[in-house]
């Protein structure tokens, strides 16, 4: 069982998660058959609930006429515009919104008066729905993608930002008082203390950052935009399309996902030590 | 010539005394009374006394961590007000980096101080296998037993041949079998270093085993309540806890312990 620290969503607070990891379960084959059955069992109802006329297709399309919807709308000659619309402003918004997150995470984490001073303004900043600032920021960076890319900086950059702060924090007190003894400059505390003591808590902000990335770039998209995928999205929904609406959700969900494990690879390869442990 | 009959000592206390300033409202604590000591070059010291007694304090007071509210600590001649490269400290944590190899560990006081060299690295091979972790130089802290970490933080200190090694209690997280081979490791390092060692404990039997003096220090706020000797060859073998000289300097120590226990109670009842 490892302990893994995520900031809450709501909060930014750090949750502590307990999560159960055993590569050599003797047992996984049968777990894994099992959440094949029930994803085979969820497609199944999907598929009979508006082939048996209970629910309307126009309401929830079958599976079925999904899947056709997603091959018509991949073979469509916009749809690699949308695409790439999209994963820019996600992409884009993500490396600022992670720029900015660290560099703020690392005054406030390193420089006690920095922290009393901005502090209370950041902490208020969190507290605000951030979904308000999006006509705001139409109106400031027009109607392309320079709003939505500020919008999923505006999201992302949070969780960077506080566990960045929190990993630089909360460097045991002992590790200091070794690079105290050892005469190692504020600039060597940093690069061979603080910084990889923090490292794990800043992935665990970056992958959080992203998802919310992925957030901002849609929801902008929702507020005002002639392309990309929430724009589409938006579209199919007042034709009613819904087999489309399904397709765009099924794509944006694989992006979502792709990113998330690309990360989680990357996290993998940094973070090569165990987190939990008492030795500093 | 001076109280010490001349001698300067390696590292000696004059007046030290440390009081912590107040914080929320708590009144200031007085952690140590004045302490008087010289420690001489090859010595080892160790500094028993119940928890609270300031034996920490005067720990990283040695260690230039913290500087006493009054008093002066002299090292090799001069006053001692930074922490110094000859000076080691392991603490009661092994305090290694988790990110890095057991190897890479000890090669972080040459980095920081920017000398290191083939020849650094070297030394620190010689060390490790010493303390019994050659086949270990590339495992990760954390693939180590809590032994083996603290013989990894002792190699760290000793690659550098430190002329004082300050430990704070090093060995107190280990099962009592660890310990004492632990405990008779560094018996034999440090003597074969001739390296000057201060060394806190609360185990009494440790205490007599390691040293050449213990110094027993009275509870808060710590002075010197007294100071027995150890007058036994070193480097010192388990046939040394057999000697009946061993268990009664142990009783000495513990005489005094509780002579210093009772006359603060008294204090204390004393105080309105």
């Amino acid at each position: 069982m490892s302990t893994y620290t995520v900031p809450d969503q709501d909060t930014g607070a750090d949750v502590e998660l307990d999560v159960f990891i055993d590569e050599r379960d003797p047992e996984r084959w049968k777990w894994r058959a099992i959440s094949i059955i029930v994803v085979l069992t969820f497609l199944a109802i999907w598929e009979l609930l508006p082939r048996l006329g209970l629910v309307s297709t126009i309401i929830l399309p079958p599976v079925t006429d999904v899947w056709a919807g997603l091959t018509e709308l991949v073979m469509q000659d916009t749809f690699p515009r949308h695409l790439r619309v999209t994963l820019v402003e996600m992409l884009v918004g993500f490396l600022i919104g992670t720029l900015i997150g660290f560099a703020i995470g690392v005054a406030l984490g390193v420089w006690e008066s920095v922290k009393k001073s901005v502090y209370p303004l950041v902490v208020a900043f969190q507290s605000l729905p951030k979904i308000v600032l999006a006509p705001l920021l139409i109106t400031w960076f027009g109607y392309g993608i320079e709003s939505k890319i500020a919008m999923a900086v505006v999201i992302a950059f949070f969780p960077v930002l506080i566990n960045t702060m929190v990993g630089l924090e909360t460097v045991p007190d002992e590790a200091r008082q070794l690079m105290r003894s050892l005469k190692a400059s504020r600039g060597q505390v940093f690069r061979k203390l603080s910084l990889p003591h923090a490292a794990p808590f800043i992935m665990a902000g970056i992958k959080t950052g992203l998802t919310f990335a992925v957030i901002g770039a849609i929801v902008g998209e929702f507020v005002g935009s002639s392309e990309g995928l929430g724009y589409l999205l938006h579209a199919y929904g007042f034709q009613l399309r819904i087999d489309k609406v399904f397709a765009v959700i099924v794509v944006l969900s694989l992006i979502g996902a792709i990113l998330y494990f690309a990360i989680d690879w990357l996290e993998r390869r940094m973070i090569y030590w165990r987190t939990d442990s008492s030795l500093v | 010539m001076n109280a010490s009959g001349g001698q300067q000592g390696l590292i000696r206390y004059e007046n030290v005394s440390m009081t912590y300033p107040s914080t929320r409202g708590r009144p200031p604590l007085k952690a140590l009374e004045p302490v008087n000591l010289a420690i001489e070059k090859g010595e080892f010291i160790c500094l028993v006394g119940p928890s609270g007694c300031g034996k920490t304090t005067l720990l990283k007071i040695s260690a230039a961590l913290l500087s006493p509210t009054q008093g002066n600590v002299v090292f090799n001649g001069a006053p001692l007000n930074e922490p110094s490269r000859s000076i080691g400290v392991m603490f009661q944590k092994p305090v290694l980096l988790p990110w890095r190899t057991v190897e890479k560990n000890a090669y972080l006081p040459a980095e920081i101080s920017g000398t290191m060299s083939s020849a650094i690295a070297e030394r620190v091979a010689k060390v490790l296998t010493m303390v019994g972790l050659h086949d270990f130089a590339t495992a990760l802290p954390d693939q180590l037993s809590g032994g083996m970490q603290q013989r990894a933080a002792m190699a760290r200190t000793l690659a550098y041949e430190p002329e004082l090694m300050l430990m704070d209690e090093p060995f107190g997280a280990l099962d009592e079998f660890t310990r004492e081979t632990m405990n008779l490791e560094l018996s034999e390092l440090t003597h074969q270093a001739g390296i000057t060692s201060l060394f806190v404990t609360h185990n009494i039997p440790e205490a007599v085993f390691l040293a050449d003096r213990v110094v027993v220090m009275s509870p808060r706020p710590g002075r010197v309540s007294g100071i027995v000797e150890v007058p036994f060859p070193k480097p010192r073998t388990v046939d040394f806890m057999r000697d009946p000289g061993f268990t009664e300097l142990t009783f000495e120590v513990r005489n005094i312990l509780s002579e210093a226990e009772s006359s603060s109670t008294r204090v204390a009842e004393e105080q309105p």
